[in-house]
Parts: C-alpha cells; sequence; structure tokens
C-alpha cells in the first residue's frame, strides 16, 4: 500500500493547518528574488484546500467518514479515534493484510496481538508447572527444592524464545461482502471527542460546520447553564494544552479527562494526565485517591486541571447566545495542580 | 529515547503511585534481632486458591509467630533512674517538665525562663506512649509529689480537645516515629524573611503593579484574532510555532511565582482577594532526619503539613481557591529558589562555561545538604528541565488525609504548563548546536517505539 515513511516525516506538522514553510529563499541584495517571494507568499495560503466533512451519527457523536480525511487527521495532530482500530485508522489496512491483497503492512494490532499470544502461552506454561508444584508439595518434598525447581522452570521459559507463527491469512464467510473490484469496502470512521470538534472548528478553520453548528450539534438547541458550562470547562483545559503545543488526546483509558503527550503517541508515552475540574470542586478524597493510584500505576503524573469562569453566569449565558465563543472561552481561567502521593520513607534523606 | 532515560533516573527519588512504593515491615529480620531463631524466608508470590496442601498455613505460621516472638522476646522496660515525670497542665492544655533531661530536648518541647520545658498535648502524649517521660495529672496550687495523679495511656489520649487536635499527634505521632523532626508552625515568623533583603514595597513600585493589574483584568485578544472566519485569508503563518502562538493567547492562565520577587508581588495582591475562603491551619514544620538541628534557630523546614480528616463532616478536600491559599502562606525551603536548575537564569549563565553539559559544577556553599546540592546541580539539556519543572512543580505542601486512623499523604504542587511551550521544533537544537561550538555528537537514531 505504502511505502515506509519515517515518524519525523510523516508527523511532520504538529496542526492540520500547515505553515507555508516552502517559500523561496529571500535574498537581500536582489530584488527580484523579493518580488517573487512577495508573490509565493500573497499567492499561498494555510488553508486547507477543501475542509473535511463530518457526519454525526447516534445523536451527538462526531465522526469523520473520508478515508484520506481521516488519515489526515491522525497524522496531522493526531485528532481522533478510529471505531475500529486502537487509535490510528488501521483497519482496512488490517483487512487487506489479513486477507492477503496487500502484505506490507505491520500495525500495532498485530503486535499487540502477538504480545498476547505469548501470554497465553505463558500462562499454559504455568499451569502444567503448577500441576507439577502441586504434586511435589503432595509427595512432601521441601519448599526450598521446589523454590530452586520453579526457579529453573522460568529460566527455561526465557531461554526458548516464543516464536510464534500466526497464521496470517485468516478469510472468513463474511469477507466476501467487504470485496469491491480492487481491494474492500471501508467501514472504518474516525470519531472526534466533542472538544476535538470545536477545535477544528473555532480555532482552526478544519472542519465544514461552524462552531455554532457544533455547539448546536453536542448541546441542542436550547441548552442550559450546566451543559455549557461544562463543555467550556472541558474545551478551555483542552484548547489551553493544545495551544502549548501538547498533544492532546483522551485519557479515558486511565481514567482521566485528557493525556498529554510531547509530539504524539508514536514519539513517546504520555507523560501527564490532566483531570478537569471546576475551580470549587472537591470530590471525596478517594476518587482523588482512586484516580492517582491508576495514573500513577501508568507512570504518569496527575495534573488537576481547575477552570475558573471570571464572568458571571448570566454574562457567560449572553455571549454563548451570541455566539461570541472567544470571548466565552477567554473568560475562564485556568490553574494547575500536580497531585503526587507522598511517601514519607522516601522523602528522609 | 537515551535522554529520556536519564531523565528517568533523575527522577526516580520521587514519589509515585505505585504499589511497590509501601515499604513494607519484614519481622522476620526484627525477630533475627531480639531472639536468635531460624530465618524465614522472604515470602514469594501468593497462591490464589487452596492447594490441598499446608504449605500456605505453615508460611502464614512462621510469618506470624516471627511478629509475635519479636514482641514478646524482647526486653522492655525503662531505668527508674533516668525516668522523667511530665505533668499534664489543664488551664494551659500543656504539659509541663519540671526537670528536664533526655534527647527528646533537641527537637521538643519549649524551655521557660524557669527551666521548666513545656510541651505540647500531643508531645506529651508521643513522649509518653514511648516511655520517655511518665504522665502525671497536675493538681493545681499544689507542688508535691504524693498527691499527683498518674496518668494511664489511654488517660492521656482523652486529653485531646477535639477530633482535630487527636488527628494533629497520629500525623505528628507518625512523622516522628520515622525520624523526621516535626514542630507546629510558629505563627510569629514572618513570611519570607529567610529570603528577602528588602522585604518593603515602595509606593512606585505599588502604582506599578496596580497599573499592571489592572491591564491583566482586560483580556489580550487582538483585534484581529486568529478565530475569525477570514483570518486566513489576511495572515500567513510561516512557522508552526506561530499558530500556536497566536493559539496561546486566548486562554488566561494562573502562572506560579518563580523568584523572590513574584513571591512577594504575589503575597501583597494576594490580600485583598481573599474573603469569605475557608483558610487551611498548616499544622506542622517538618525537617528531614539531621543531627545538628537546633531547636533555636531551625531554619526553614522541608516540608509543611495540613491535616486534612476526610470522614470529618462539614469539611471536603480543599478546593483550587484554598489551595492557592494555602500555597500563599507557605514558608518553607523552597527548593525552585535554591536549585541551580530550576532557574533558568542561572542555568543559562552557567552554560556557556561548561564544555560538556553533563558536567557536575560545584557549589561553594557548605551547608548541611551539600551532597544534595551536587546532586542536583547536574546540567541538563532544556527540554529535560522543562520536563523536570513542570514535573517538580513550585511551591508544595503535603496534606496529610486522616481516614479513621489511616493516615495517607498527598503532596500538591503548583504546576505551571501555561508559561511552558512544547511543541516541536525541528531546527530548533541544530541552530543552537552551531552557535555554541560544542563537541558534535553523533545524531541519535530515534527507535521506533509502540507506545500504548
Amino acid at each position: 500500500m505504502s511505502k515506509y515513511l519515517s515518524n519525523s516525516k510523516r508527523y511532520k506538522y504538529p496542526l492540520p493547518i500547515h505553515p507555508l514553510d516552502n517559500l523561496p529563499q529571500l535574498l537581500p541584495h536582489n530584488p527580484v528574488s523579493w518580488l517573487y517571494w512577495l508573490y509565493c507568499y500573497i499567492s499561498s495560503t494555510n488553508l486547507l484546500a477543501k475542509k473535511i466533512d463530518i457526519e454525526v451519527t447516534n445523536g451527538h457523536r462526531i465522526t469523520v467518514p473520508g478515508e484520506e480525511d481521516m488519515l489526515y487527521l491522525w497524522n496531522n495532530g493526531f485528532f481522533g479515534t478510529a471505531r475500529l482500530s486502537r487509535s490510528e485508522p488501521t483497519w482496512k489496512a488490517r483487512t487487506l493484510a489479513r486477507l492477503g491483497i496487500d502484505e506490507s503492512f505491520n500495525a500495532l494490532e498485530k503486535v499487540t496481538e502477538k504480545r498476547r499470544h505469548q501470554r497465553l502461552a505463558f500462562k499454559k506454561e504455568r499451569r502444567k508447572f503448577e500441576a507439577i508444584r502441586l504434586d511435589l508439595r503432595k509427595k512432601g518434598v521441601l519448599e526450598s527444592e521446589i523454590l530452586d525447581k520453579e526457579r529453573q522452570f522460568l529460566r527455561e521459559l526465557r531461554d526458548q524464545e516464543l516464536i510464534l507463527d500466526s497464521e496470517d491469512y485468516q478469510v472468513r464467510e463474511e469477507d466476501d461482502e467487504l470485496l469491491l473490484n480492487d481491494g474492500i469496502v471501508n467501514l472504518e470512521v474516525l470519531e472526534l471527542m466533542p472538544v476535538e470538534a470545536i477545535f477544528l472548528t473555532f480555532a482552526l478553520p478544519v472542519l465544514r460546520p461552524s462552531v455554532a453548528e457544533i455547539a448546536e450539534l453536542l448541546l441542542g438547541p436550547k441548552p442550559t447553564y450546566t451543559e455549557i458550562h461544562n463543555l467550556i470547562t472541558q474545551y478551555v483545559a483542552y484548547h489551553h494544552y493544545r495551544s502549548h503545543g501538547w498533544c492532546v488526546r483522551s485519557g479515558i483509558k486511565f481514567g482521566c479527562e485528557y493525556l498529554l503527550y510531547k509530539r504524539g503517541p508514536p514519539f513517546q508515552h504520555a507523560e501527564f494526565a490532566v483531570m478537569v475540574l471546576d475551580y470549587k470542586d472537591t470530590p471525596d478524597y478517594t476518587w482523588y485517591s482512586g484516580i492517582a493510584r491508576v495514573i500513577g500505576g501508568a507512570k504518569k503524573s496527575l495534573i488537576l486541571c481547575y477552570v475558573e469562569p471570571l464572568l458571571q453566569k448570566e454574562e457567560i449565558m449572553s455571549l454563548w447566545d451570541q455566539k461570541d465563543f472567544e470571548q466565552v472561552f477567554a473568560s475562564h481561567r485556568v490553574g494547575e495542580i500536580l497531585y503526587r502521593r507522598w511517601v514519607p520513607g522516601k522523602n528522609r534523606d | 529515547m537515551e535522554k529520556d532515560e536519564e531523565f528517568d533516573h533523575a527522577t526516580a527519588k520521587l514519589d509515585s503511585d505505585e504499589e511497590g512504593d509501601e515499604l513494607a515491615q519484614d519481622w522476620s529480620q526484627m525477630a533475627k534481632v531480639t531472639v536468635s531463631q531460624n530465618v524465614i524466608p522472604k515470602r514469594g508470590e501468593k497462591d490464589f486458591e487452596p492447594d490441598g496442601t499446608n504449605v500456605q498455613e505453615l508460611m502464614l505460621f512462621r510469618a506470624k509467630k516471627a511478629m509475635f516472638d519479636s514482641l514478646s522476646g524482647a526486653i522492655r522496660g525503662s531505668v527508674v533512674k533516668n525516668l522523667v515525670k511530665a505533668y499534664y497542665v489543664p488551664e494551659k492544655h500543656m504539659a509541663v517538665v519540671p526537670h528536664p533531661k533526655g534527647t527528646f530536648m533537641h527537637t521538643m518541647g519549649r524551655v521557660d525562663s524557669s527551666g521548666c520545658c513545656w510541651l505540647e498535648v500531643y508531645e506529651f502524649v508521643y513522649l509518653a506512649e514511648r516511655g520517655t517521660v511518665t504522665p502525671y495529672w497536675q493538681n493545681s496550687g499544689r507542688e508535691d509529689d504524693e498527691f499527683d495523679v498518674p496518668l494511664s495511656v489511654e488517660d492521656t489520649y482523652s486529653l485531646f480537645k477535639s477530633q482535630s487536635e487527636l488527628d494533629e499527634f497520629f500525623v505528628y505521632a507518625h512523622l516522628k516515629r520515622l525520624g523526621f523532626i516535626v514542630s507546629s508552625i510558629n505563627q510569629n515568623v514572618p513570611h519570607w524573611s529567610s529570603y528577602l533583603e528588602v522585604s518593603s514595597i515602595t509606593g512606585e513600585q505599588r502604582v506599578y503593579r496596580y497599573f499592571t493589574s489592572l491591564f491583566r483584568l482586560i483580556p489580550t485578544i487582538p483585534h484581529f484574532s486568529i478565530y475569525d472566519p477570514y483570518h486566513f485569508y489576511f495572515r500567513r503563518y510561516t512557522s508552526s510555532g506561530q499558530i500556536y502562538r497566536s493559539l496561546n493567547l486566548l486562554i488566561p492562565s494562573y502562572s506560579a511565582p518563580r523568584t523572590v520577587q513574584e513571591l512577594c508581588n504575589e503575597n501583597a495582591d494576594s490580600y485583598q482577594e481573599t474573603t469569605d475562603l475557608k483558610a487551611w491551619k498548616i499544622s506542622f514544620n517538618v525537617w528531614k532526619p539531621r543531627t545538628n538541628f537546633r531547636k533555636k534557630s531551625p531554619g526553614l523546614p522541608d516540608f509543611q503539613i495540613v491535616v486534612y480528616n476526610k470522614n470529618e463532616s462539614g469539611s471536603s478536600f480543599p478546593t483550587y481557591p484554598e489551595i492557592r491559599n494555602i500555597f500563599q502562606r507557605l514558608n518553607y525551603q523552597f527548593d525552585f529558589l535554591t536549585d541551580g536548575n530550576m532557574n533558568d537564569v542561572q542555568v543559562a549563565n552557567k552554560i556557556p562555561q561548561l564544555n560538556n553539559e553533563y558536567k557536575i559544577t560545584k557549589k561553594e556553599d557548605e551547608s548541611p545538604r551539600t551532597k544534595e546540592n551536587k546532586k542536583n546541580c547536574k546540567t541538563y539539556p532544556p527540554h529535560i528541565q522543562q520536563l523536570r519543572r513542570l514535573k517538580k512543580g513550585y511551591r508544595s505542601f503535603v496534606l496529610a488525609v486522616m481516614d479513621d486512623g489511616l493516615i495517607s499523604f498527598v503532596r500538591l504542587s503548583e504546576s505551571d504548563f501555561g508559561s511552558e511551550n512544547v511543541w516541536y521544533e525541528p531546527n530548533a537544537f541544530t541552530k543552537k548546536s552551531s552557535k555554541s561550538q560544542r563537541p558534535k555528537r553523533r545524531p541519535k537514531k530515534r527507535s521506533e517505539k509502540t507506545p500504548e
């Protein structure tokens, strides 16, 4: 399907609006180059040639159906989550590989599957050994001897590199329905978080509908203040981190609001997990500690991001009704608290 | 990512929320010290269900026995000659030691002009519990020993007048047993006294600050903003950084003070805004264990503790304004002021002098923590420093959460993502390295990772 493209080339741009980086060189002593540069500057634009279409499914879910659009949003800022893949829209490529039509592809999902197989094989081996151990125990063999045997078993297991030749082509009956003349039907769509959809319309002109339309899609025609407030709180936090260069993705798998990646998921693990709160929120301590345990287990730092409205409720409502989203978002302030467990034994010297 | 590993190594000492962090007590080691007996092997993986043999029960029995033996076998008691009597004085809700002696005097109590040592109730109970002092109830007006009523440990516990006093005692005792030096906050100590030479703010500065704060109120939005639908027809961006810069003007954020001056300014500002806010009590100053501690001139503490009982009705986890209010009242050894790494200016001055950026710089001051300073003085490349700033935060305090007698500690630090930009600029590194003539390093091959 595609030639190998290095990550730094493929994910060259951190945002879907590209900067003009192909302007000709400006030579100070050559006026012609000035003119040419000026011509290039004026004639080119940061805007996309064609804005991306969206679809709304299941009421409030905003999805991008276009195959190229999905990839474009993923490659330029890692927006959205593909419905049939882990995050990156790879379903089609994987299916092509599975059906033996195009084998050049090696998706992350495949790696995960391989690891799962390995783990399963390990468990099988371990179960076998546990039976042996029980047998030994019943015979009254000393614990230390059993421990030695266990070590030996583990060593052996490590040595015999588990090479799994999983079947690459698995054709199922229903695959016939997928096939087209040349290739297969694309079933996958890319789902955008509400805040991503707002960012891609309000902050950057990428999606076709306007912000007001997106807001109405998300909240309905007559939203209450609480609904508006919740959405604003989420968006303000999202915009704050995005605009300072973080790649912000949903943190649902770690029970938090957002994960902050530097550059993006293929480059580094997420360093921070963000929990967005209203500035007056005080959930029970168990809530904090539960989240902190999950985040800590994944070796990330937990950030409590507090959003404080600077205007009164009525003012925000009237700004929202006037569709002055810029003012609405600008009248919220963000403050951050780093939440970390303190272990006395580790802080003594 | 070699650099990141290095960073991980540098921050490995920081706290984390992992399970493995619990420092479990191994009683078999304890038993070895008290009574000589067979050592129990360290317990391994648990079996998940009974397997029909008694191996698990045997192991559990041995572990319990080790614990029991170490407690029952040890010789306990105190030497009568060394007994120190302490009297609880109900009128003052404090305890007095008329003839104080012992090492506890180094870190606890306050000695008055007559040579008596006055203890807070939690100090009194702690010492009584340890057997360092013998607790008595002082009958008012009487000085003779015969009529003093000795107190049991149970009695001493009843001296606490409220749940919060009891909670404070638990936190105090817990930290003391771990070897920390703990003292209550002396409210008379002025803020920033230790950092500031000129603490008074001139009128000129005040006017200036007034004006800047006025400007801060007006949202800084350019007239023809990026959010206008026609913006991109007029404006061209030639780098991603430019786009980010025009985007990040929108959301205002609290920035953390990083220098003494900023700390002062913030403090002067804050007194007007805090009106009907719950002012949390900062209960304790905590110093790391050290031998050269002096009660008279203890220096700034290493941590400050706020106690919070999660089950008490009417109290809840501090809100953001409350946390900020606590931050403003903190007065401890801020490591972002002393740590060279945290301060950009200092580091920027240092770097050109070094031909190797990983060289360890020496510091002249011979403070008790020079060793630690040396460790921290490693200079890191800017992006690692930035990550350190983000991960470490600035001012922080320790919140001791009490839950039915269980204490868990949480460190809340103020972080500042609004002042740090992390977008990737492909040319930034190469430009810098060509300017300052550092020895060329081979470009590292970025390993293709598959992070979750």
